[in-house]
């Protein structure tokens, strides 16, 4: 089942792909083929003056330049679906062969970029969560902001300019030291002649990966467990009791306050939160009946709705004062309360995750209708604890 | 800014080579020796040997090294060898070739070889080899313009006979240029693998970085004094910055740090015909227009009484001296220096009066005091045009328009990408660039049939008397001949395109190409250099030979 997903997954990004490159293709060629830049001229550059017109015919015919756009564009699709990517006009050699021999050192390259920044990143990154707010985790942020904005050739001259011409510790050019055959070129040489541009491309690189770690770990630190990547749907039941006068103290409270006994219990609830997770944007998930028109009052069926409460703890310094805006997003929730929540998340598109549901993680529901104890001639009915053990 | 930077990268590396030193540990065991030793060659700055040498020169041809693509096609193509060449003087001297003949009609070239040639792979180069190599050349959508040839037979293993379509005195260029590739060992990998009969054999090529060339062992000429050759192609700035570490023994810098010194090297200041001037457009602006719809004319250059003038106003040595800090030569023509140069054409320039008085005569006058002289209601006012990202043209046209506004001529200058400036080539005054070993590039600068709307004659240049006399040169059967009749175009004592004839452009002056050269290298005698592309330094790379020991 996993399987089939992952695979239609992967069918849709690669059919997405083909079409974006595609339509790259078309509107490169469309606008090249429009450009004034005639590219028998670019191709003959400053020689101009000695080739004649009869020669910029033969060019043209080499390249094809003298067929209309359209007949062009469609011979080189053709090509292109029969393996063919066509003859690069700069380097007079098939285009697979070109990008196949800049691509092993590229690959090399970035392959220790990945790397380095990868290491240095997340380390880096970890040392600036665990150490939030002191002057470390200022000193590597401030690191990391001014390498993200920096742009990689600036960084890459500064580099080339500290190291290869003042220090003279890396090399100025090359993958190779200049004139030693290729066989001859130790691994020490290949690795001392890409540590610069492998240096280059990941200090950019460390910029991002240094703030992710160190968010995630200061989102998950305060918690007792590690939340794992995949839900285990373990769950518990724990039940209590309201004392009598605590009950009517809450319903005092609530009339006082000009709230329901349900934004009174919830707002409770989200200090609760608070306390544990920390975070002070709660949002808390809540099923709505969804009958406020007469007409579906008394209709067979499931109108209920999820509705999304969301408070900003942060935002108020008193109870009364998050009482009153636990009441706002109520009100106004309910007010909106035939939106359906899947047409929410389908909206909102938020980053969608095995380890948790979208939106919210955490239900609330108050029953106040009164249970009616079934009664069955000839039978005794009592309501049967059964131990829960999903969520 | 820099320092911090700069101090946090030495953080970086300290954290990188820990992370190296634990991985690798293995690696570093099974090598004791070489690791340590080639470290320190590389930081140590590489001093070059009768052995080995560098040069950081650019020039790399991304296309390869196959002749019939125009591999070459400014001379001396390294790899392969031509039938004739130019000697440091320019003269042409025979290289492959033993002789040459040309039919009185100027079609039959007949061309005998020697036959002591083999190519770097062992195979004997013949005749056949030589009429493939042009058949193949004519056909050929490349670089390299050999259309005027209809067909070349091998009459033997030394004799090619070259069958033109029609008289073309400046078809020896390409037997100077056209390097010989073997039919045999040619097909489309041939760019990547040339295999020639020339002074140097290709032994790696790492493409965007470097070409290693050793001496041929077939080479029929003298050996060549450096076994190997390293180009290095890095862009002009660390070109300088490798020859200032000691790693290139020649350098080819712009000359704005020809002003530097690098101890241990010389700076060669190698005069060139890389001209640049002031083109006019010719004719009235009369709204006619170019097949693509371009105006055609200035009312202003047009009138020769202003070409003219600005010829004698403007000071060329002043512009060497203060634009090109000294590295370049005064320019009153398109061929300045070169044996064909008409050497009557000269002018004695720097001279406002002198061009006062030729406006005067030309009826242009300042009737209302501003400055800007006047005639018939039209204002002596054009605008010189340049390609903004070149900082010499940009000099040379502020300068020049500054020497014009004494004699009362008022010069608008406006930088513009090449895209903007190709439309108002042909009514605007633009600053240009050319020079070259082949007269043809003088023929479609100023011959009246080579404007069609494009860069040829893109000033509509039409002198039939100048027509005349570049037909001939181009019809004589051999450059001797056809000499006089280049140099009678630009000047023949009564007519030509030079100032004192029509005054076509105003030529300034000639960029001199520096290079630095390690002390312990004798590079010969440099010859003039075209209009900067390839490795014109190289044109006499045989010769060269290393002196330190």
């Amino acid at each position: 089942m996993q399987l089939r997903s992952i695979l239609i997954f992967t069918t849709q990004k690669l059919l997405r792909l083909g079409l974006l490159l595609l339509a790259v293709a078309i509107f490169t060629f469309v606008l090249l083929s429009l450009s004034p830049i005639d590219p028998v001229q670019a191709y003959i550059g400053a020689d101009m003056m000695q080739i004649s017109p009869e020669q910029r015919q033969l060019i043209a015919e080499r390249w094809g330049l003298d067929q209309p756009m359209l007949l062009r564009f469609g011979d080189w699709l053709g090509q292109l679906v029969q393996g063919n990517w066509g003859t690069s006009m700069v380097f007079n050699q098939p285009v697979g062969e070109v990008i196949a021999s800049r691509f092993s050192v590229s690959v090399q390259m970035l392959a220790i970029a990945w790397l380095l920044s990868g290491l240095l990143g997340l380390g880096l990154g970890i040392v600036a969560g665990a150490l939030a707010g002191t002057w470390i985790d200022r000193a590597i942020r401030l690191y990391a902001y001014t390498l993200a904005s920096s742009p990689t050739f600036w960084v890459a001259l500064l580099l080339l300019i500290v190291f290869s011409v003042s220090l003279k510790v890396t090399p100025i050019c090359c993958a190779a030291p200049p004139g030693r055959l290729a066989a001859d070129v130790t691994f020490w040489q290949h690795l001392h002649h890409l540590l610069l541009p492998a240096l280059t491309l990941s200090i950019i690189r460390v910029a991002s990966n240094t703030q992710r770690p160190r968010q995630k770990q200061i989102e998950e630190l305060p918690s007792d467990y590690v939340r794992p990547a995949v839900h285990s749907f373990r769950g518990a039941v724990q039940s209590f009791t309201l004392s009598a006068p605590l009950t009517q103290a809450l319903k005092r409270l609530s009339q006082q306050s000009e709230v329901t006994l349900f934004m009174t219990l919830l707002a409770v609830f989200k200090v609760l939160l608070y306390r544990y997770t920390g975070q002070s944007d709660i949002l808390i998930g809540h099923p709505i009946a969804n009958r406020n028109r007469p007409e579906t009052e008394v209709l067979i069926g499931l109108f209920a709705n999820t509705l999304i409460l969301r408070t900003h703890l942060a935002d108020t310094s008193t109870f009364a004062e998050l009482l009153q805006q636990v009441r706002r997003s109520a009100l106004g929730a309910y007010a909106h309360q035939d939106i359906p929540m899947e047409k929410l998340v389908e909206v909102l598109q938020p980053q969608r995750d095995l380890s948790h549901s979208p939106l919210f993680q955490v239900m609330f529901i108050l029953e106040n209708t009164p249970i009616k104890t079934l009664e069955l001639p000839g039978l005794a009915l009592t309501p049967l604890e059964t131990p829960f053990t999903i969520a | 800014m820099k320092v911090s930077i700069g101090s946090l990268g030495v953080l970086l590396i300290g954290s990188l080579l820990v992370g190296c030193g634990s991985g690798s540990d293995s690696a570093l065991e099974s090598t004791p020796d070489s690791a340590p030793e080639s470290a320190a060659a590389e930081t140590s700055p590489q001093t070059g040997s009768a052995e080995q040498i560098v040069l950081a020169i650019g020039g790399e041809s991304e296309e390869g090294y196959d002749p019939t693509l125009g591999w070459g096609r400014y001379g001396s193509p390294l790899f392969q060898s031509t039938l004739l060449r130019r000697d440091a003087d320019l003269n042409i001297v025979n290289d492959l070739a033993t002789d040459y003949t040309v039919s009185a009609d100027g079609l039959i070239w007949t061309v005998t070889i020697r036959d002591d040639v083999v190519f770097a792979d062992g195979e004997p180069l013949t005749a056949a080899d030589v009429a493939y190599t042009f058949n193949q050349a004519a056909e050929s959508g490349g670089l390299t313009d050999v259309t005027v040839l209809a067909e070349a037979i091998a009459l033997d293993d030394t004799t090619v006979e070259l069958r033109l379509e029609e008289p073309q005195s400046t078809f020896v260029n390409r037997l100077i240029t056209l390097g010989i590739v073997p039919e045999h060992a040619h097909g489309p990998d041939y760019a990547r693998n040339p295999v020639g009969s020339g002074p140097y054999r290709l032994v790696q090529w790492d493409e965007g970085q470097q070409l290693i060339v050793e001496a041929n062992p077939n080479y029929y000429g003298a050996a060549p004094g450096i076994q190997q050759l390293v180009f290095l192609f890095v862009e002009e700035d660390a070109a300088f910055a490798a020859a200032k570490a000691g790693q290139a023994q020649v350098a080819s810098i712009p000359q704005a740090l020809a002003v530097q010194s690098i101890e241990g090297m010389t700076l060669y200041d190698v005069t060139s015909v890389d001209n640049r001037g002031l083109m006019f457009p010719y004719v009235p602006a009369t709204g006619e227009t170019t097949p693509n719809g371009d105006p055609i004319g200035n009312d202003v250059t047009a009138d020769l009484a202003i070409r003219q003038a600005v010829n004698y106003a403007i000071d060329r040595q002043a512009l060497v001296d203060g634009v090109l800090e000294g590295y370049g030569s005064v320019a009153y023509g398109p061929v300045s220096g070169l044996a064909w140069e008409a050497p009557g054409a000269n002018i004695q320039d720097a001279q406002p009066e002198e061009a006062q008085a030729l406006l005067a005569a030309g009826g242009w006058a300042d009737s209302d005091d501003d400055g800007i002289l006047e005639k018939d209601g039209v204002k002596a006012e054009f605008t010189i045009l340049y390609p903004a990202s070149d900082s010499t043209r940009q000099a040379l046209a502020l300068a020049t328009a500054a020497m014009l506004e004494p004699i009362g001529i008022q010069a608008n200058v406006e930088g513009k990408s090449w895209d903007e400036i190709t439309p108002a080539l042909h009514s605007n005054v633009v600053v240009f660039g050319w020079g070259s070993h082949d007269q043809t590039e003088m023929y479609n600068l100023y011959h009246s049939q080579a404007a069609q709307g494009d860069f040829y004659n893109a000033w509509y240049y039409a002198n039939q008397a100048i027509d005349d006399t570049l037909d001939l040169a181009m019809g004589a059967p051999s450059e001797a001949e056809a000499i006089a009749f280049w140099q009678a175009a630009q000047w023949d004592g009564t007519t030509g395109f030079t100032t004192q004839g029509d005054a076509a452009w105003a030529w300034l002056v000639n960029l001199d190409h520096t290079y630095f050269v390690s002390d312990c290298l004798d590079i010969g005698q440099p010859q003039v250099e075209p209009h900067g592309h390839g490795w014109p330094i190289t044109a006499n790379i045989a010769e060269w030979a290393w002196t330190c020991s």
